[in-house]
């Protein structure tokens, strides 16, 4: 038999349950755990309970009171998630809040993402501002800085952190318009990789085989087995090859 | 004796193996995140293993390897971390757990690690003298709970009984219970089963090396 599919399009509540497509345009609620093919959220959604679906699409508002479990999340409004969120494919252009961790095999976000416990993921590329209070492990880490970004650990196999280097304008409610070059910079109690390619970044401690302190770097320790380049605009405390 | 640990710059050391490798295995599961111990040293922040067991961990996995595929490997070595993607055929896992587990909870797709240890525990409050339907109290519980099975450190699965006397009669309600010590229940409840989730899992962990 066909699930049945929902559309919520004025203001509307539903039960939790076993459904085909869900779709909230208006202000909608759901009051349970919810298994879906398909979520998209456009308007106002909330959510309270689990959530297990092939594909979330969240361009409005959306809040989810539990974990999540999905093969694809997009979000490019304004998401919280207050349990877990797995995902294969994670992207966020807007805001997007996760209270526990994220794992993923592909994350990509250039909106604002904050996640209280750890990033878990094969891929992790950031063009946005992050918020990461655990551990960052991923095989590629990429990220292109903006605004200031913190992260508890980074840890996984070639690790690219690149300043900003265009113009850029923000225009932010609180803080109104700005506008200027560079000013991203990243802020992380230890590093490790095999490959470490760091710029505007204040680190306790480095360690890695290949490590390329670049400008703007202000390094407590760094710990190398192979080699070590720092750039003259960065400074480095304690230098040891291991 | 407190086991001997080793610094994680150190095992890169011993056995070769890259940080990347090592990140991947732990997001896999392949190594526990509870042998990872953060301490402070006088180079700051470092991370510690426990020496044997991180030792013996990645020469399984480096012989393994080259035929293997890392979800296969997971499934071998550490079952708990496999969630619902792995089933594993129950007859020969459950006779040795407890008989009659296998019909608290029947299937015929095969069963995850978290219900081969809800149906382990189930089994022994059976023996423990616990009647078909408590027993299955427990099984339903038990069975979602894959998340804290990754790490069942201190956690308990009881079956417990209240009592209400209200106007002269007298009803008992049995309930299931999954958290971790020490538990608390009210004065009016008293616990007639208890079955330690962390030695469930190490024994189910045995039987499917067993098996394999």
């Amino acid at each position: 038999m066909a699930k049945q599919n929902v559309s919520i399009s004025g203001s509307g509540k539903i039960g939790g349950g076993d459904y085909g497509n869900v779709r909230i345009s208006g202000a909608g609620r759901v009051d349970g755990d919810l298994i879906a093919e398909e979520i998209r959220i456009s308007g106002s959604g909330r959510i309270m309970g689990t959530v297990k679906a092939r594909e979330i699409t969240v361009s409005g508002s959306g809040r989810f009171t539990s974990d999540v479990d999905t093969e694809s999340f997009q979000g490019s409004g304004a998401c919280a998630v207050e349990g877990n969120l797995k995902a294969g494919e994670f992207r966020c252009s807007g805001s997007q809040r996760i209270a526990g961790g994220l794992s993923a095999h592909y994350v990509r976000t250039s909106g604002t993402l904050s996640v209280g416990r750890d990033v878990e993921s094969d891929v992790f590329i950031s063009s946005g501002k992050f918020n990461i209070e655990g551990l960052l492990s991923a095989d590629r880490v990429e990220v292109r800085l903006v605004g200031e970004s913190r992260v508890g650990e980074i840890g996984g196999e070639k690790i690219e952190i690149r300043g900003d280097t265009g113009f850029n304008v923000q225009i932010s409610l609180t803080r109104g318009f700005r506008m200027g070059f560079g000013g991203g910079s990243l802020r992380a109690k230890s590093v490790e990789g095999d490959e470490v390619h760091l710029e505007s970044t204040r680190a306790e401690v480095v360690r890695g085989e290949t490590v390329r302190i670049g400008p703007g770097c202000r390094i407590g320790r760094v710990e190398y087995s192979g080699s070590l380049e720092v750039h003259e605009d960065a400074e480095v405390v304690e230098r040891v090859k291991s | 004796m407190a086991e001997e640990t080793v610094s994680k710059k150190e095992v890169l050391k011993l056995t070769g193996i890259s940080y990347g490798q090592l990140y991947r295995w732990k997001r896999k599961g392949l190594i526990p995140e509870s042998w990872f111990v953060h301490r402070s040293t006088v180079t700051g922040q470092e991370t510690f293993f426990p020496k044997d067991k991180i030792l013996g961990r990645i020469a399984q996995i480096q012989s393994m390897k080259e035929e293997k595929s890392l979800d296969e490997m997971v499934q071998l070595l550490s079952p708990e971390a496999t969630g619902r993607d792995a089933t594993w055929e129950a007859n020969a896992t459950l006779n040795a757990v407890g008989e009659g587990a296998k019909d608290l909870l029947w299937k015929d797709s095969g069963y995850t690690f978290a219900e081969l240890v809800a149906l382990a525990a189930g089994a022994k409050a059976l023996s423990g003298g616990a009647n078909r339907s408590e027993a299955e109290l427990l099984v339903e519980l038990v069975r979602h709970e894959d998340e804290l099975l990754r790490d069942p450190g201190g956690a308990v699965a009881l079956v417990a009984e209240k009592s209400l006397e209200r106007e002269g009669m007298s009803v008992r309600v049995p309930f299931a219970v999954v958290a971790r010590e020490p538990v608390q229940l009210d004065g009016e409840s008293r616990v007639t089963q208890r079955a330690d989730l962390e030695q469930l899992v190490e024994r189910v962990k045995i039987k499917l090396g067993e098996v394999r």
